[in-house]
């Protein structure tokens, strides 16, 4: 057993849980644990359907009687897939498990927990009190989920005999008789082949799975029990100790190591710090060219037109009144409306007008707010912490940004003009800032409006705020003063 | 590596990780739920006669009917963190493929489609869709984007108090501390001979043998739960 090799992963599972690992694997390894089961099968299966040819559902008794011992056949070949063996549908069958078959196929067959049992008696090769000993200390709590394993996968079992049946049926023309039933309503002879042959096809289809979760289970109890999980842990972490020990010992010896590779590789040591502004714009251009970011997507959707807003809210629109009119000539309230189904008709249709209504208020906003693109906000008071309302403007903004430079209180003057800026791109250009917005985004926004000397002015305002602001960076005096002229013609020219 | 594990990378690099719940849980749950449905439907059944089975009474019933069939698992599933009683009773919840709660369009969508789910009779189809896909999504789960998962059992046995802790000589990865910590917190169910075993395995980071080791791991295991 070689825990390396373990195709599931070892953690410990509720026994839901395993029954679930279990389906997994069964689908997993379906084909060979299928027809592990089926070439184990068929030869009797053949045998007996050709000696109860008159009455297949013998043959069909037979076979599931003996499942027991067609189960231990995908059993054999999932316990060599679970250590990543190879294992062939014949492996299974040349090594013909007929250990302690008998019990199994007489009382135990009425066993309600065998695919959680089975296990112990195919790949432990227990027998009598040893058996019993183990299975006391492997049932535990998981008892009820075997239970319920075997319970499930019965009723799946009927389900898909019955329902491969119905499929045949559904798919077979009208004019098309299969006299699946005789004149009488009983089943015929071909009915009789077509069920039971449908009970084989279910009774295999099912098998993997189910022997798949009671395995599962089994092998849950197993990595509970033995610390399985535990094992593959403490030998990854032995391995990784004993290759750090492996490696030059010391920390200088690496160090040593470390700085020889990176003479051996010039390019992939500097690679790191060789790299001016220019070139490394360059290469983030480059990166972001890639198709990891930017990807462009044209979307078309329906929108609204953009209707006029004013509706005359006081008088009745024209289709209500037609409305109300068609009712008064066609519904007569003394037969439509009359007992209590009357009035819970109404009381249905009022309940659906209000959904509808309600519906519509509240989806309005959203349908509404399609045709116009973002929705218009309120404008914030407050961005970055700076007041934005037009009201906290002095009147002449360069001046008193000027004054306020030339007196040293740098940062005020600049956020002046900032906070300015902000509050005239509200109030003129409508600009949808939110509080959110950091200041990049916020230029973003301008650049979208499309005027270049705005956006490029705007640009330039933000950079030098945010060098001040954050970088205490403290511009040229003749920045500044470009930056008021620059306001007064991008703000102040056009009257409002 | 075979694995009931579900998982969602959300932005930021963090993975959230989901069990998904299989036919045999589901089954169980969608049983207790038909036979809680059941219940409600007969008490109902015999509240309607006194107001006439073809009248009033019977017209109500039908109505309540309807809801019931359609309206039970969604509104549960949409008010009770994704659960109807039955899945309640398995410890198992129905989630957004991404891991947000359901939603009623999503709880909706499952439900609705339950009637193609149920062709050719009794949920074959449904459970030959689980059986095709890894996460065990029926049509239902399919079309509206859900999942079924296990919910997550928080029952850590107490902390051992008792040891003395030990912090370790050599620094471990996270995976590897909590494998220590399992294995102190499930001494209890590992066979003397086994503890030596895995201890022993270890003897390169405890540099003890034997009981030794298995001790040295067991304070080093309870350093790592916070005992001081």
């Amino acid at each position: 057993m070689n825990l390396d090799k373990l195709q599931v992963n070892a953690i410990i599972r509720s026994g839901w849980q395993s029954v679930d690992l279990g389906f997994l694997m069964a689908r997993a390894w379906f084909r060979p644990l299928y027809l592990a089961g089926l070439l184990a099968m068929l030869p009797l299966a053949l045998v007996l359907w050709l000696i109860f040819w008159q009455s297949p559902f013998w043959a069909l008794a037979i076979t599931w009687w003996l499942k027991p011992f067609w189960e231990r056949m995908p059993l054999f070949i999932a316990s060599r897939k679970l250590f990543g063996e190879e294992a062939s549908p014949w492996s299974s069958i040349r090594s013909f498990p007929l250990k302690d078959i008998l019990p199994w196929l007489l009382w135990r067959r009425f066993s309600m927990q065998r695919a959680f049992d089975n296990p112990v008696t195919v790949l432990e090769e227990l027998k009598g009190e040893q058996r019993r000993q183990r299975l006391r200390v492997l049932h535990g709590k998981y008892s009820d989920v075997a239970l319920g394993n075997q319970f499930i996968c019965f009723c799946f079992e009927l389900l898909a005999c019955f329902g491969i049946a119905l499929i045949l049926d559904f798919f077979t023309p009208e004019s098309f008789d299969l006299k699946l039933y005789d004149v009488y309503g009983d089943l015929s002879l071909l009915g009789a082949w077509v069920f039971s042959l449908s009970g084989l096809l279910a009774m295999t289809l099912t098998m993997p799975f189910h022997s798949m979760a009671g395995f599962a289970l089994y092998l849950n109890r197993r990595i509970e029990l033995e610390a399985w999980d535990i094992e593959i842990s403490f030998r990854n972490l032995a391995n990784r100790k004993r290759i750090g020990e492996s490696r030059p010992a010391g920390l200088l010896a690496s160090m040593v190591l470390a700085s020889l590779i990176a003479l051996a590789i010039p390019g992939g040591a500097e690679a790191a710090i060789d790299h001016d502004r220019e070139s490394a714009s360059k290469l983030i251009e480059e990166v972001l060219q890639g198709e990891d970011f930017g990807q462009q997507r044209t979307v078309r959707k329906w929108r609204f037109k953009d209707w006029s807003e004013e509706v005359d809210e006081e008088s009745f629109p024209e289709w209500m009144i037609e409305f109300f009119e068609w009712w008064e000539e066609n519904v007569d309230w003394s037969t439509d409306f009359s007992g209590a189904a009357g009035l819970l008709k109404i009381v249905l249709v009022i309940l659906a007008l209000v959904l509808v209504i309600y519906l519509l208020r509240r989806y309005r906003g959203p349908l509404s707010s399609l045709g116009r693109g973002a929705r218009r906000e309120t404008a914030p008071e407050v961005l970055f912490g700076l007041d934005v309302t037009p009201q906290s403007l002095p009147a002449d903004v360069p001046a008193q940004v000027m004054q306020l430079w030339a007196a040293g209180s740098y940062r005020e003057a600049l956020s002046l003009l900032y906070r300015a800026s902000l509050s005239r791109l509200i109030e003129k250009y409508e600009l949808a800032f939110r509080a959110s917005h950091t200041e990049a985004e916020c230029a973003a926004l301008v650049r979208a409006q499309g005027v270049d000397s705005l956006s490029e002015y705007f640009w330039q305002l933000t950079l030098v705020w945010r060098r001040l602001a954050y970088g205490h960076q403290v511009p040229d005096s003749e920045i500044v003063q470009d930056l008021c002229q620059g306001w007064t013609s991008e703000f102040t020219d056009e009257p409002q | 590596m075979l694995d009931t594990r579900y998982r969602v990378e959300i932005p930021g690099g963090i993975n959230l990780e989901a069990q998904v719940v299989g036919p045999i849980p589901r089954s169980l749950a969608f049983a207790i739920d038909l036979a809680i449905r059941g219940i409600i439907v007969f008490v109902l059944s015999i509240a309607a006669i006194p107001f006439g089975a073809f009248g009033l009474g019977g017209g109500f019933f039908l109505i309540f009917l309807f809801a019931i069939e359609w309206l039970y698992p969604v509104l549960f599933e949409v008010f009770w963190r994704g659960q109807t009683p039955g899945k309640k009773a398995l410890g198992i919840s129905v989630i957004n493929d991404d891991l947000t709660p359901v939603t009623l369009g999503t709880s909706l969508v499952r439900n609705l489609l339950r009637s193609i789910d149920f062709l050719p009779l009794f949920y074959l189809a449904g459970l030959v869709t689980m059986l095709c896909n890894r996460r065990f999504q029926r049509l239902g789960d399919l079309a509206a984007g859900t999942l079924v998962i296990s919910v997550r059992e928080s029952s850590r046995p107490a902390s051992q108090k008792d040891i003395v802790p030990l912090a370790p000589s050599t620094a471990l990865l996270r995976a590897e501390q909590t494998s220590i910590i399992d294995f102190l917190q499930r001494s209890s169910q590992l066979s003397e001979p086994r503890q030596k075993e895995l201890a022993s395995l270890l003897e390169g980071v405890t540099h003890e043998k034997n009981e030794n080791g298995v001790e040295k791991l067991h304070r080093m295991g309870a350093w790592f739960l916070g005992v001081r």
